[in-house]
């Protein structure tokens, strides 16, 4: 995954962070849904966000929060996919 | 040590004792452990208490595992799994018909589990509640249409026995695809773990609660000190519904929702005042026991250890009605999520956003909730036979559907970044909005079966002074 992607999820969920009134800094290996962070409607904003920019297809079963939990976890699921 | 609490702030600093060191350096050592849990035992087994909640004999045993697991970590594993499936056995009917329905279980969901690790692709992996609910009803149907005796009794006692933890396994069949797979003890440990009093599945899974375990004996400290507190608030809790109940029902005479249903029925209605009392108390009342009973098992969970969030959090806060289903029933919510709407929202409607939100949001408040109370009270197609018992729903299914699309128009209202206001008045206004709604819909949520979707129906009515 290209560094300025990797960015830009970097600021798509800063953003959601800060839609849901937290200002508080985000590291590219911290756990974003399953401490809580986000919820559920972050989390398929999110999917949303990664259909419509990279074409990852999430129909085929067997999705897992863990996929998606974390910068680095969603670099790595983009280049898994590629 | 913490200073001493300042003028103005002495109650929050009071109440925030798991922030002092003293205390949690307390409850690290030996005195302060049997301290922690002498007082549970005791604020448990208080009799007001026990007449509303657990018996002592399960308070002591659940107390015991509850320590053991905490303090003891090399063998939570074989602690969890021994205590879960013992107190299980402990609170059956004295029955051999019913252990063996337990013992039945037991194995269909080890192998279950074991099944869906080896075979990730097949459908039980994939859909395991799609697949785990078709044979639960497809056993139904059919006990339902044999003669009784024999065969159909220990269907039905299979059923009654497994129905508490079905949503537990399939959290652990979900699991096995998890690149972090819990162990089997500890999985089959929490297939309905022994301090959870629910078919929901308070703390979810394994997973779930292995990501909230305390590591260290600082945050075990810590996370017993907020289980004391919130068991502390279960009671208190406790006690202020027992007294509102004595003074609203018993003192002032206003009816409950049923007692003022039965009377318009009866045609010699209460007036309206006194039926919206009523409706509003019982409502009340309601909420006031499923916060008593939530916190009672995550308090219990946290003396294991694990700090998990709370079941209902400040749901008069709720500004918008998607904010109150995540606040008022947390635990109940991420299982609808997990299991209806992050499939449904996957699968279908990809280039509608707002019918993909409604049509997830419908399948999880309207029809998972609906699925997962009919499927809880599987017992009544026993004495009511198939039809009665889906006809003695309507009312429930209206609510499920009603409230599945009022949090579908307050998560669309979301996308469409919609922001409640911050002001007082706006926080009034919401409150108003959001409690008005539940109130109003609680008159059709009551799960008796005993007033028909169109009775109930015409008792709104006549609130609003129709009919």
């Amino acid at each position: 995954m290209k560094p300025a992607d990797k960015s830009a999820v970097h600021d798509f969920l800063v953003g959601l962070l800060r839609q849901n009134r937290d200002q508080r800094p985000l590291a590219d290996n911290e756990p974003i849904f399953s401490s809580g962070r986000l919820d559920s409607f972050s989390l398929m904003q999110t999917v949303v966000h990664l259909e419509e920019t990279f074409g990852i297809d999430f129909s085929g079963g067997g999705f897992d929060m863990e996929l998606l939990d974390s910068v680095d976890d969603i670099e790595a699921l983009i280049d898994k996919k590629r | 040590m913490t200073n001493p609490p300042q003028p103005g702030r002495s109650l929050r600093s009071w109440l925030a004792i798991d922030e002092r060191e003293g205390v949690v350096r307390f409850a690290q050592s030996a005195a302060g452990r049997i301290a922690i849990f002498a007082f549970v035992l005791a604020l448990l087994c208080l009799p007001q208490v026990v007449k509303r909640l657990d018996p002592p004999w399960w308070v002591a045993c659940t107390l015991i595992g509850l320590a053991a697991h905490a303090y003891l970590p090399r063998f939570r594993g074989p602690i969890l799994f021994a205590f879960t499936w013992a107190i299980a056995t402990l609170s059956l009917p004295a029955s051999p018909m019913a252990y063996a329905s337990l013992g039945v279980f037991f194995v269909l969901s080890w192998c279950a589990i074991v099944y869906a690790r080896g075979c990730p692709g097949h459908l039980v992996a994939r859909r395991p509640v799609v697949t785990l609910l078709a044979i639960q009803l497809a056993l139904a149907c059919v006990a339902s249409m044999l003669p009784g005796g024999g065969i159909t009794d220990s269907v039905w006692s299979f059923l009654l026995v497994s129905v508490g933890g079905y949503w537990f396994l399939a959290y652990a069949i979900v699991d096995q695809r998890s690149r972090d797979r819990s162990p089997d003890l500890f999985q089959m440990g929490v297939v309905r773990p022994f301090w959870v009093t629910s078919s929901t599945p308070i703390g979810k899974g394994a997973a779930f609660l292995r990501r909230h375990l305390s590591l260290t004996p600082h945050d075990l400290a810590v996370t017993q000190i907020k289980g004391v507190k919130l068991l502390i608030w279960a009671v208190v809790l406790l006690g202020t519904n027992a007294a509102l109940y004595r003074v609203v029902i018993l003192e002032l005479g206003i009816p409950t929702t049923h007692d003022a249903l039965a009377a318009f029925l009866e045609g010699t209605p209460y007036p309206i005042l006194i039926g919206w009392s009523a409706v509003i108390f019982s409502t009340v009342h309601t909420s006031l026991a499923v916060a008593v009973w939530g916190h009672k098992i995550i308090g219990l969970a946290r003396l294991a250890g694990f700090r998990l969030p709370r079941n209902m959090y400040r749901p008069l806060e709720s500004r918008t009605l998607a904010e109150f289903w995540n606040r008022f029933y947390f635990y109940f919510k991420e299982m609808l999520v997990d299991f209806f709407y992050i499939p449904a929202f996957l699968s279908a409607f990809k280039k509608s956003p707002r019918l993909r939100i409604l049509f997830s949001t419908l399948m999880a408040a309207g029809v998972g909730n609906a699925v997962f109370h009919f499927v809880r009270d599987i017992g009544l197609v026993q004495t009511m036979g198939m039809r009665d018992a889906i006809v003695s729903f309507n009312s429930y299914l209206f609510y499920s559907t009603v409230l599945g699309t009022g949090i579908a128009v307050s998560q669309m209202r979301r996308l469409s970044g919609f922001v409640p206001g911050s002001t007082p008045i706006a926080r009034i206004w919401s409150f108003i909005c959001v409690w008005s709604f539940v109130v109003c819909l609680n008159i059709f949520g009551d799960e008796s079966r005993v007033h028909t979707l169109f009775e109930r129906l015409a008792f709104m009515a006549s609130l609003f002074g129709a009919g």
